[in-house]
């Protein structure tokens, strides 16, 4: 295209000489604004609200940065009430801005991380739990995680800190992960208990996609806690294919070679992503959450397995920490 | 037999838009069937029984995969059959949800073919020249770049094989050598000629404001009335849609909306919209015998 300088009237003849091309670019944003609108994208429809509205961004800022000591300080409050009743539920469902991507789409995964966090910070504002001392689970300080894991077996990378699988050192006192490849499985039977639950969802019930929303039980337990068989040497994984074969309850999991282990996509057809972007499976054997998969937890006799559904990435849970890890 | 193609070429893309967009936006079975259906019919009809014998040997092995492939890799869906060796179950829902993304795909594919034989590159030239004539261009030099293309290689082959450079010639090395003289010959003269021809339709002031285009199409009466038919039948179909008459899901567990006369009269429009080209062939054809037997 020629550019011809113009003197007098510039404006008019660059808008004679453009005009196609200006309505062009107007149709073309007019509809774009449009699909962006009907699409679901838009703030006020998707229930986040722009930068400065009520909610959870309202305490934004310097109070992130020290995220780790609510972070403990909300674990804490679930440890203590290892009945399950734990912080998240025991508040009354409050309209909360629905988790999704700022820039519609997806959210990458410190998005998601830092949005969990500030949910977890604005749950434990509201629970006022009082002192929050250190727990276990420290990144910065956890050279007795590091010397405990290697002890017992794991092998952790100097600069990464990490195993090969990805896996952060086990807090002191837990055990530490079993390669499935590796396990050996004897015919010795056992028991542990397995429960399912998915009652986080009642505090975000408006988040839930409406399809899924006939296949939410009452009380929102999929398979009430019971006492389970299983045999010497299997894992969580092993356990949950099992029981829901033979209950013909509905699991889909999906194996991630990156994690050396399984991951659980949905159970009963409720799906992770289902109820808002920041949810989805996790399990818990005896109160902890691992920080690896379920394929690479060896159980124990007397084992108390619980797999729950968060819709916080497992802040609502008392999870949160092993979220970071991967579930 | 090709009636619809010498409407306007208005109606030719409101008609296309319409039954393509929706064919890839309803996923109501019933709406699968009519597209894929009308779709097959009508390319058996611009393009005649041999590429009915094609189109089946092509489409029927993609759909049986299609179906197949899906389950494997989704186990959504409340009615379990049975488990697969690794543990995922299979699902009712995900062998019809396979089912009916196959039956799309085989349906747009049907349609593009129809595409292809109507819209013609002078007709989407004069659809587009003067509102995007660079892309326009570009799209019919494109259209008109494979049977080009593989009428040079011909020509290319032919020459080189008289001299004895053919991929037919000496050992494997030597063949390999002469293809890709051969590619590499087809490769100059294809960007040679596109640059030709954008410099030549440049020269002639293809694009400039103020400068007309020659075209025979004339929009009459006729096109009024069936751009109408095609526009109503089209709105009407997606009010439907937006209002919920056509709701299908296929997960968790597979539930329509319930029959209603409105869903019927919705279904009864889709099927009008997709036959339209068919309609108009058999009222032209009853006209011109209505016509002659007057004579």
């Amino acid at each position: 295209m020629l550019f011809v300088p113009a003197q007098g009237g510039e404006m008019e003849i660059l808008m004679k000489k453009y005009k196609n091309k200006i309505i062009i670019a107007v149709v073309v944003a007019v509809v774009l604004t449009a699909v962006f609108w009907w699409g679901g994208d838009a703030p006020t429809l998707r229930g986040w609200n722009p930068e400065g509205a009520v909610g959870f961004g309202s305490g934004q800022g310097t109070e992130i940065l020290d995220t780790s000591d609510t972070r403990e300080s909300d674990a804490e409050v679930k440890l203590e009430n290892p009945e399950g009743e734990n912080g998240a539920s025991e508040e009354e469902p409050h309209e909360e801005e629905k988790p999704e991507a700022e820039s519609g789409g997806h959210m990458t995964a410190e998005e998601k991380i830092a949005l969990a966090e500030r949910m977890a910070q604005n749950s434990a504002e509201e629970t006022k739990s009082g002192d929050s001392e250190s727990g276990g689970s420290d990144v910065q300080d956890n050279t007795h995680d590091i010397d405990y894991s290697r002890a017992n077996g794991m092998e952790i990378n100097e600069e990464t800190g990490e195993d090969i699988y990805k896996t952060e050192p086990v807090p002191e006192g837990q055990p530490v992960p079993v390669e499935p490849n590796e396990a050996e499985i004897s015919d010795r039977e056992m028991t542990c208990t397995l429960s399912i639950r998915c009652d986080t969802i009642f505090n975000h019930i408006s988040w839930l996609d409406s399809e899924k929303r006939e296949l939410l039980p009452e009380d929102g337990v999929i398979f009430p806690e019971q006492s389970v068989k299983f045999y010497d040497g299997e894992s969580v994984f092993n356990l949950l294919v099992r029981e829901m074969k033979r209950n013909r309850i509905h699991m889909e999991f999906e194996s991630t070679p990156i994690y050396n282990s399984a991951y659980i996509e949905g159970i009963g057809n409720i799906y992770e992503f289902d109820c808002g972007e920041l949810s989805g499976w996790m399990y818990s054997v005896n109160g902890w959450f691992p920080n690896y998969g379920c394929s690479r937890y060896r159980l124990n006799e007397g084992d108390r397995v619980e797999w729950v559904y968060t819709c916080d990435l497992g802040a609502d849970v008392g999870g949160e920490y092993s979220a970071r890890n991967g579930r | 037999m090709k009636e619809f193609k010498t409407y306007h070429p208005i109606v030719n893309l409101a008609y296309f838009v319409l039954v393509i967009g929706f064919s890839c936006v309803l996923m109501h079975p019933l709406c699968l069937t009519t597209s894929l259906v009308c779709g097959f019919a009508y390319s058996a009809v611009l393009k005649g029984k041999k590429t009915v014998k094609t189109n089946i040997l092509f489409m029927l092995p993609m759909l049986i995969v299609m179906a197949a492939v899906n389950p494997a890799f989704n186990h959504e869906g409340v009615t379990i059959i049975a488990y697969l060796t690794n543990g995922n179950p299979l699902t009712l829902e995900s062998i019809l949800y396979g089912l009916a993304a196959a039956a799309m795909i085989a349906a747009v594919i049907c349609w593009f073919s129809c595409f292809n034989e109507i819209m013609t590159s002078d007709k989407l030239i004069y659809l587009f020249g003067r509102i995007i004539p660079s892309l326009s261009q570009v799209l019919s030099m494109t259209l008109r770049f494979v049977p080009r293309f593989s009428a040079q290689l011909k020509t290319v082959a032919n020459a080189q094989r008289c001299v004895g450079r053919d991929v037919s010639n000496g050992s494997i090395i030597q063949r390999a050598r002469h293809g890709l003289a051969i590619l590499s010959i087809m490769t100059t003269w294809a960007l040679e000629n596109a640059v030709d021809t954008a410099d030549s339709m440049k020269a002639r002031g293809f694009g400039l404001s103020g400068r007309t285009a020659f075209s025979i199409f004339k929009f009459d009466k006729r096109d009024m009335k069936a751009l109408l038919c095609i526009l109503i039948l089209g709105v009407y179909v997606l009010a439907g849609k937006i209002f919920g008459g056509m709701y299908f899901r296929y997960f968790p567990s597979v539930r329509g909306a319930g029959f209603s006369i409105f869903g019927l009269s919705l279904f009864a429009a889709y099927l009008a919209l997709c036959l339209c080209p068919i309609i108009i062939e058999v009222w032209e054809a009853a006209k011109w015998k209505a016509l002659k037997s007057k004579i």
